[in-house]
């Protein structure tokens, strides 16, 4: 069921997920596609998240998007009054005033390596932390123990931040100890976007990589084709798996597997480090007296990707 | 005139056993049309492979034929079904 | 009591658990049959040596990912005789390196072919034949009488690889060149079997060239509806009637003894338990072709060629190798996941098959799960003539041997 819009302001509206959209040239949405989408939104009982770009909007357009409550996604550089705050330049950049936002860190493998320092200053800052690993489709299995290293590096900072009476968030250790089941993206079944071309895709990447793979218009509504599919009972390797903090982003299953129900090796495998890693946080704060849903312990497991067992469950 | 007449039965481990070998006899047989002598080293492997398998092959006639106790025949020989895993005496009264 | 004769269907060399191994050695064919699914043949797309060489050596270096312990090396156009000197030089290759690499295929392989039968004559071929004799698997595809054959199985003309296409009384059937060699390809290899593809208009026929098949000495004959959707109002009901007419003759007659036809087979019609049954039995993704261009496919089906409305689906090339990740939409593809409810709650849904590669062309999405139905009006006729079959097989049985025991009976002298 549908709960969120995306509504993308501006081609060049930020990146807060996997997706690039750094070719992109200024198109502002209409100002009647605007309104058009927040009515179609409230019609539909749906929460808004409005994805800015890194310039000021005409004031029509704040006006508008002020009449309805809403999700406020955007840049560092115009970090005012942020809901969600895409860190675009962390490394280099001094961090803005974060006031309660949850932060969005976009980075590759190497820079979670090589800058981990300047991660824990922002995490020690922000109230929740989110990082999108931007090329995990070039993960390999022999970057395991690497990744495995940062996330412990990572889950050792985290835990000296609960003992000095700090509550971290970070989407690859902590939010996995607090769920109990999976918290997907859903991109398609409970969330849709609106492109600044008045269309609908499944998600902004979708609209990057082409505009023509839409979903339906303002004018004629929704139409997504074998929604079923994007749906967790419709992916057989996920819908059994407990790496619940994975996004099961259907963008990137398109990409790697052609099927947007079935994810790729290495995400299985990323997901399935930072699940792991997630246990073994879990153990030691309980060690320190910390406990974090005790009522569901993360097991065990000695996999990292649940393909490799499916036939167990045949 | 040909006459069948079934005369036994092996087990599946049995039949995967002569299997195993018919397979290979055939594969080094008509490997052997193709082998150029020129080729030294893949010649004189394939004619010791096909003497071995042979051998082998004979042998396991030989003692399950002993093991059994099949019927025989002096015109005839045993055939094997690899679906019922049956031994077969087939006699050629001509 | 006597044992009780009803030849089955074979199962296939390893029961069909041999690793299936696909080159498209040509995308040319002596006719252009009507039905076939191979939308983009033409005579252009020839594999050369070179390419047939990288991949095998790409399959023989990697062993320990084809763990199989038999293999089918298959050869597909077009029609592949039109390629036997690649064929035999691929053949003699594969024979030579499984060999030298202690491969342990040498000990379980195949070379399968399935031909429209036309040149299966010809010294090059026979020459093949000889020097192949034990490991290979040769379907003729003959569809039934002339007139059934000639239907479809027509002789192409330069004309319609302009695109222009002859009029009916113009087109040349291809029955009489391939009867011909029914005899010497039987003789070659007894209990050999035929594969008959039915459409809409081959349904008046069926009863009649399924016996003409046996006729002509062929016993096991392997026969399908297309799953492509091209199913008329009134198809099933005249399929059904073509069914049960051909099952009285098939009883009537004795013939099940030592005739097989893939129609009548007792697990069909039952329904399915969603978790128990719930495997795929499709085996696109455990295969593996390539084509021309050294490009591997999950199934030949898959290849441009072979589709109407989808891009290839490509899961790597001979220089690059497989791309694991493009495999596993086919390699965890159950029933479940790919059928509508209505297939889920269907009362007689086993023996209804699928084709991912159809499911894929069919499909609205870029997606191997969405199911194509359109063959199910088709089964469910098939089912309702399969359970004829069955219930009246068994009667004769059954009366048969309460005569037998009433005759014995009656020899008894107390």
């Amino acid at each position: 069921m549908l709960t969120h819009i995306i509504i993308l302001l501006d081609d060049t509206s930020v990146s807060y997920c996997h997706y690039d959209n750094n070719g992109a040239k200024r198109l502002l949405i209409t100002l009647n596609d605007l309104k058009a989408g927040i009515i179609w939104a409230m019609k539909e009982n749906l929460n808004i998240q409005f994805v800015y770009p890194d310039y000021a909007l005409p004031d029509e357009y704040n006006k508008t998007i002020e009449t309805i409550d809403h999700t406020k996604i955007k840049p560092d550089v115009q970090a005012k009054d942020a809901d969600v705050l895409v860190l675009t330049d962390w490394k280099n950049r001094l961090l803005p005033a974060i006031n309660g936002a949850t932060c969005i860190i976009k980075a590759s493998r190497k820079e979670l390596n090589d800058d981990h320092e300047k991660i824990m200053e922002v995490l020690n800052m922000a109230e929740r932390l989110n990082i999108v690993i931007t090329d995990i489709d070039s993960f390999t299995d022999k970057e395991i123990d690497d990744y495995k290293a940062f996330l412990d590096r990572l889950a050792d900072g985290v835990s000296k931040m609960y003992s000095q009476g700090k509550t971290a968030q970070i989407n690859l250790l902590t939010d996995r100890i607090m769920l109990n089941e999976m918290n997907n993206c859903n991109a398609g079944s409970s969330n849709v976007t609106l492109a600044p071309n008045g269309r609908f895709y499944l998600c902004p990447a979708f609209y990057y990589d082409n505009p023509q793979n839409d979903v339906g218009n303002l004018q004629e509504g929704l139409c997504i084709k074998n929604q079923q599919l994007l749906c967790l009972d419709h992916a057989p390797i996920c819908r059994r798996c407990d790496a619940y903090q994975c996004r099961r982003c259907v963008w990137m299953n398109s990409k790697l597997t052609m099927d947007a129900n079935t994810p790729s090796h290495q995400q299985c495998v990323v997901a399935h480090l930072e699940r792991n890693a997630s246990r073994l946080l879990q153990q030691i704060l309980q060690e320190k007296g910390i406990s974090l849903n005790p009522s569901y312990e993360i097991e065990e497991i000695n996999y990292l990707d649940p393909f490799n067992i499916v036939n167990r469950w045949k | 005139m040909e006459i069948r007449k079934i005369v036994g039965q092996v087990t599946p481990e049995e039949r995967a056993e002569i299997q195993a070998l018919f397979e290979r006899k055939n594969g080094l047989t008509e490997l052997a049309k193709i082998v150029d002598a020129n080729n030294t080293e893949l010649y004189e492997k394939l004619v010791k492979d096909m003497g071995e398998t042979g051998t082998k092959f004979q042998q396991w006639w030989d003692n399950k034929a002993k093991q059994y106790g099949w019927e025989s025949h002096p015109k005839g020989n045993w055939e094997i079904n690899f679906q019922t895993n049956e031994i077969t005496l087939v006699v050629n009264e001509a | 009591m006597e044992q009780i004769e009803i030849k089955k269907s074979d199962q296939g060399w390893q029961n069909g658990m041999a690793k299936s191994i696909t080159f498209i050695v040509t995308k040319d064919c002596q006719l252009a049959c009507k039905y076939c699914y191979l939308v983009g043949k033409n005579t252009k797309e020839r594999m050369t040596w070179e390419v047939a060489k990288e991949a095998i050596d790409y399959i023989l270096d990697r062993e320990e990912d084809f763990r199989e312990e038999s293999v089918v090396w298959d050869f597909i156009g077009g029609e592949p005789f039109l390629e036997i000197e690649l064929i035999d030089k691929i053949c003699d290759y594969l024979k030579t390196e499984m060999y030298r690499r202690n491969h342990h295929w040498f000990n379980s392989y195949r070379f399968s072919f399935s031909t429209n039968g036309i040149n299966y004559h010809t010294e090059k071929v026979q020459k093949f034949i000889e020097k192949n004799k034990n490991h290979l698997s040769i379907g003729i595809t003959i569809d039934g009488t002339k007139r059934k054959h000639d239907l479809n199985r027509i002789w192409k003309t330069p004309e319609m690889e302009q695109g222009k296409m002859p009029k009916p009384e113009e087109e040349k059937g291809s029955y009489d060149d391939v009867v011909k060699n029914i005899p010497l390809w039987l003789c070659q290899f007894p209990g050999a079997a035929t594969k008959v593809t039915i459409a809409s208009p081959d349904i008046p026929y069926i009863k009649e060239s399924v016996l003409h098949l046996y006729a002509l000495g062929i016993k096991e004959v392997n026969i399908n509806c297309v799953f492509e959707n091209v199913w008329k109002e009134g198809d099933d009901a005249l399929f059904e009637e073509q069914l049960t007419e051909l099952a009285d003759a098939i009883i009537d007659m004795d013939l099940y003894k030592d005739h097989a036809c893939s129609f009548y087979q007792e697990f069909i019609g039952k329904p399915m338990d969603p978790e128990r049954d719930n495997q795929n039995w499709c085996g696109a993704g455990k295969m593996l072709a390539v084509d021309a261009a050294g490009n591997f496919y999950p199934c030949t089906r898959f290849a441009a060629y072979s589709l109407r409305s989808k891009p290839a689906w490509i899961i790597g090339n001979t220089h690059d190798g497989i791309d694991q990740n493009k495999l596993r939409p086919f390699l965890t593809l159950d029933r479940s996941t790919q059928s509508p409810r209505e297939c889920m709650e269907c009362e007689v849904a086993s023996g209804c098959a699928w084709c991912q590669g159809e499911n894929y062309d069919a499909a609205d999405t870029h997606t191997v799960y969405q199911r194509a139905t359109a063959i199910c009006m088709m089964h469910k006729a098939r089912v309702r003539a399969n359970n004829y079959y069955w219930n009246k097989l068994f009667r004769k049985l059954e009366l048969q041997e309460y005569e037998e025991q009433k005759r014995k009976s009656m020899n008894i002298v107390c």
